[in-house]
């Protein structure tokens, strides 16, 4: 069966070519498109996915604010109030404070600074993704951290070493990050109290407070404790306000909708293209199938011929698409676009090619050549 | 299909009703078919009709024919007589109108269609005007074709086809694609692979008409042999000149089948 397939697909060479280049662009951009959403989600949790979360099980934070770069001042006594609270081992307070960079080139730039308690560090970096330097070496003077991607966003190096200012202060770069990054900004760690000096924030004000719940304590607990105990702010699970703050811009930006619709696109054009492809191609053998028929084969049995023809054009499709998908990968890794092909977007990827050629040899060539009557080949 | 199938039932039911109302006989049809084993298809009293629109042809008249082991039987008649819808309803791909069609023991109108394929698959050879070779296919995979669809497996297949094609002196031509194959040489192909399944009957539909004259002779001898061989071969045509192959002929005009030459029933 497969080999008889796969010689009625040879044999047609241009609308077999046709086919499978169909596949390979809708799975292609599908995947791209996934993939780079996919990274954009984590750049916008960054703030919350590059702190320690072995430290940090909860957060508190403002009362209204549901995405996590935008956080108001609350005040810096939370800090010292929650750690009464029953379940609660420690809490870090956290200041995240908007800045402007400017380097010795003259070009500056937005960035937002990041400071918590050293030596712990619970907002960042973290030590995995520090590639020069190490933590301690953010405690010598004017020490703050840059991120490796960031080097042309900033048009300046990003190498340890490198001394800016920021909001006209001095600062040395003494620590390299990579890929510790958020979502339309570049994050510059440093310590608490630097952090407040970077970005003229008041010493009575933390922008979120870290909380590491005791061992035994459900998480859930603590923090619904927290929220009654302390009715001016909000303390959420770590994870929550992290989707929350993907969720809110997803939403908010309409990268989701652009990217949902361009996925539907090119899942529906897929479908129509390859399916009107396998369609006619079809048609041209449809004397083939007649005399199949004839000579004793069931609709059964044609069907699988047609089916497992589109698997073979769903499967090479696929792989292709994957290679060209690794291609893209590697391309735009070195730019800092960092897509992670999952072994979850993969399986989805192959489900929706196989329901593209699947279902589309279904839906147009199985249904016509089905109705192909075997007599038909008497009168030719 | 379906619903046509159900007004030939109810068709059936009575005639047949009647039929055994007035012989006394239970099965009279089966006893028929059972009584003369060499009968490998029999048509009783089957009519095709086709509906196009709102107008009706008729295409077969209710005959009474039967295609039998170890002879070759030649179909005479001219263009829309009916012929090919006589090796039709032998050949099981179309369901009559009215009447019955048994093939090698079969009640044909009372199988579905893919009962229907399996029946032509086990039982039945066909050998088409235009060839009919499967155009992706090489000689030696059309020929392992039918045996592929019977599952039986590659190896055993491929000795089998490989020995028809032999058969039919195209052992020389079996990777070669049908389009690369001279008309002669298709339908040699085209016998190789009516005949490898084994089939007790081999219905071939004109099968000489796209051939030359050395083709022709080649093609019929194949075909003659088979008929010796014990193979129930139908041969439809309207080229008088293939009636030296013939071990019998019957002739077909206007719808209507008989043993003899439409004018000569007229002249009688
Ligand atoms: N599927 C069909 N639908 C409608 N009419 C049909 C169909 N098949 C055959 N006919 C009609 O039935 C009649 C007999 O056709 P058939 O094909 O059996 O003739 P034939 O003797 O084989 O002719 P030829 O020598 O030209 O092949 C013709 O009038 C034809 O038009
Ligand atoms: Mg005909």
């Amino acid at each position: 069966m497969i080999a008889t397939a796969y010689k009625f697909i040879r044999y047609d060479k241009p609308k077999s070519i046709g086919v499978v280049i169909g596949i390979i662009i809708s799975t292609f951009l599908i995947g791209q498109q996934v993939g780079i959403l996919t990274f954009l989600t984590t750049l916008m949790g960054g703030l919350v996915s590059n702190s320690d979360t072995g430290k940090a099980d909860i957060w508190i934070t403002d009362k209204i604010t549901i995405n996590a770069n935008e956080l108001a001042k609350i005040d810096g006594s939370v800090a010292r109030e929650v750690r009464s609270i029953e379940g609660v081992e420690s809490a870090y307070p956290i200041v995240v404070t908007p800045a402007v960079a400017s380097f010795s080139n003259g070009k500056t730039a937005p960035v937002t600074i990041i400071g918590s308690e050293a030596p712990g560090f619970v907002a960042g970096p973290l030590k995995d993704k520090i590639i020069k330097g190490s933590l301690a070496d953010l405690l010598d003077d004017f020490a703050v951290s840059a991120d490796f991607y960031d080097a042309s966003t900033l048009t300046n190096s990003t190498d340890v070493g490198t001394e800016l200012e920021i909001n006209g202060k001095r600062a040395i770069i003494k620590v390299q990050t990579k890929d510790a990054r958020g979502f339309g900004g570049s994050f510059f760690y440093t310590t608490l109290s630097r952090a407040r000096f970077y970005g003229n924030f008041p010493d009575d004000k933390v922008s979120a407070v870290a909380v590491k719940v005791k061992e035994g304590y459900p998480v859930e607990k603590v923090r619904d404790e927290i929220n009654s105990l302390l009715p001016l702010v909000n303390a959420w699970k770590t994870e929550d306000l992290k989707s929350s703050t993907v969720r809110f811009i997803v939403i908010s930006s309409n990268i989701g909708s652009s990217i949902g619709s361009l996925v539907i696109f090119a899942i529906i054009s897929g479908f129509f293209i390859i399916g009107l492809t396998l369609y006619s191609s079809a048609m041209d053998r449809v004397k083939d199938y007649g005399t199949l028929k004839a000579i004793g084969a069931t609709n059964g049995y044609i069907t699988r011929l047609i089916i497992v023809q589109s698997l073979i054009f769903a499967v090479t499709g696929f792989i292709l698409a994957w290679m060209l998908l690794e291609g893209f990968r590697a391309g735009v890794k070195n730019a800092g676009l960092i897509i992670n092909i999952s072994p979850l977007l993969l399986g989805g990827l192959f489900m929706i090619t196989f329901l593209i050629s699947v279902g589309s040899a279904l839906f147009f060539s199985v249904r016509t050549i089905n109705s192909v009557e075997p007599a038909s080949v008497f009168r030719n | 299909m379906l619903s046509v199938r159900k007004n030939e039932d109810v068709c059936f039911e009575l005639r047949d009703m009647n039929f055994s109302e007035i012989t006394g006989e239970n099965q009279p049809l089966k006893g028929k078919q059972e009584a003369d084993k060499k009968n490998v298809a029999v048509l009783s009293g089957t009519s095709k009709q086709y509906k196009t629109g709102d107008t009706t042809i008729t295409a077969l008249q209710p005959s009474d024919v039967v295609f039998r082991e170890n002879e070759l039987t030649l179909v005479i008649g001219p263009s829309g007589s009916g012929k090919t819808t006589l090796l039709s309803l032998a050949g099981c791909v179309i369901y009559p109108t009215s009447g019955d069609v048994w093939v090698k023991g079969q009640h044909v109108n009372t199988l579905n269609p893919d009962e229907l394929a399996r029946l032509r698959l086990y039982n039945i050879g066909f050998v088409f005007q235009n060839f009919n070779l499967i155009a992706p296919l090489t000689a030696l995979e059309n020929v392992m074709q039918p045996l592929r669809m019977m599952k039986i497996p590659v190896k055993e297949a491929r000795k089998k086809a490989q020995e028809a094609l032999e058969m039919v002196q195209m052992g020389d031509r079996m990777k070669s694609l049908p389009k690369q194959l001279s008309g002669g040489q298709q339908q040699r192909v085209a016998i190789a692979r009516a005949l490898v399944g084994n089939p007790s009957l081999i219905l071939c539909d004109e099968p000489t008409a796209a051939l030359d004259a050395k083709s022709v002779s080649i093609v019929m001898h194949e075909l003659k042999s088979l008929a010796k061989d014990g193979k129930s071969v139908a041969v439809v045509t309207h080229d008088t000149r293939l009636k030296q192959f013939a071990d019998r002929i019957i002739y077909v005009h206007n719808g209507y089948v008989s043993e003899t030459p439409p004018d000569e029933e007229i002249f009688n």
